[in-house]
């Protein structure tokens, strides 16, 4: 899923206050389950931007609201109407739902309450980690499951460099060497052979070297 | 005693302070759950002990019922303070 995490308050706040009238809009998949934007924390945002509002004596009409998904035309039609009379949108949705509702919407400013960042899963309650960097060109299949694209700190598709300590990188020993994890996932399964087998240079064509990428489907 | 340079600056709020005008008492709201404190607040009438006007009391199924939209929904409405109890 898409992480987020909520930029500081007084940096959403300087954006919006000149409006006199705001949606505060949540998105209530990806960045629902991070807790930082869906229509819960739309909510939340929007009773403390009021409170905020109070406290300097700005005049904005404030009210909350929000769908499943701003990434996608279906989702938006329960809420065609609040949207079609608000001034202002501040999304909670990452840096896709922000802009496809900035496509969708030509004359309404949308303002992002989130900073984007990263594709990752849920360790644990409230702990979230990176896993996919989407470079076009999946290589899961010989590294045992371990992405050396993001896991690996430089990136590396021919085993671990020379920072590689028990286990750790040498960036931080809060991380774990990416190769270390391939290696030992490669023993549990038997395949440490494939760990000699040299990986070619990599089509970094098909990762963000390509520029903005899309992908349509025949039949649609 | 602290030295004038030890001496933190307070931070500055956003709202600018005031005097307290005589007689002010605090706006709080309390929470309370059903099954125990709210019992227990029922057993304090019943036992006619009073508390003060400026308390209202807001009676939940379970403070697990609370949520931080009832707190924030209560301040923005110039509540001062929130007790929860359960």
């Amino acid at each position: 899923m898409i992480v987020g995490e909520q930029k500081p308050f007084d940096e959403v706040w300087e954006m919006v206050k000149g409006h006199k009238q705001l949606t505060v809009f949540g998105c209530n998949t990806c960045v629902a389950v991070c807790h930082q934007g869906g229509n819960k924390e739309a909510e939340i945002l929007a009773s403390l931007l009021k409170m905020r509002a109070t406290q300097e004596g700005v005049d904005i009409e404030i009210v909350d609201g929000g769908i499943e998904r701003q990434c996608e035309h279906p989702f938006f039609e329960s809420a065609q109407e609040v949207l079609k009379e608000s001034e202002a949108v501040l999304s909670l949705a990452c840096g896709i739902g922000v802009q496809f509702m900035a496509q969708k919407y030509k004359t309404t400013p949308i303002y992002p309450a989130l900073n984007t960042t990263f594709l990752g899963d849920v360790q644990e309650d409230g702990y979230f980690t990176e896993k996919c960097q989407a470079c076009g060109d999946c290589v899961l299949g010989v590294t045992g499951g371990v992405c050396p694209v993001t896991r690996c700190c430089k990136r590396l598709f021919n085993g671990p460099c020379g920072g590689s300590t028990n286990g750790k990188c040498e960036i931080s020993k809060d991380i774990d060497c990416a190769w270390q994890l391939v290696v030992d996932r490669l023993e549990a399964l038997g395949k440490i052979k494939d760990y000699e087998k040299i990986t070619p240079v990599k089509d970094w064509s098909k990762d963000r070297a390509g520029g903005p990428r899309s992908f349509k489907l025949e039949g649609f | 005693m602290t030295a004038e340079s030890e001496k933190i600056e307070e931070p500055k709020g956003l709202e600018t302070p005031q005097d307290i005008p005589d007689g002010w008492q605090a706006n709080i709201i309390a929470f309370a759950c059903h099954y125990c404190a709210f019992a227990a607040a029922d057993l304090a009438g019943v036992m006619r002990l009073s508390y003060p006007a400026n308390v209202k009391v807001v009676r939940l199924p379970c403070t697990g019922k609370l949520d931080q939209i009832y707190l924030l929904r209560a301040f923005e409405r110039g509540v001062d303070g929130v007790f929860a109890a359960g």
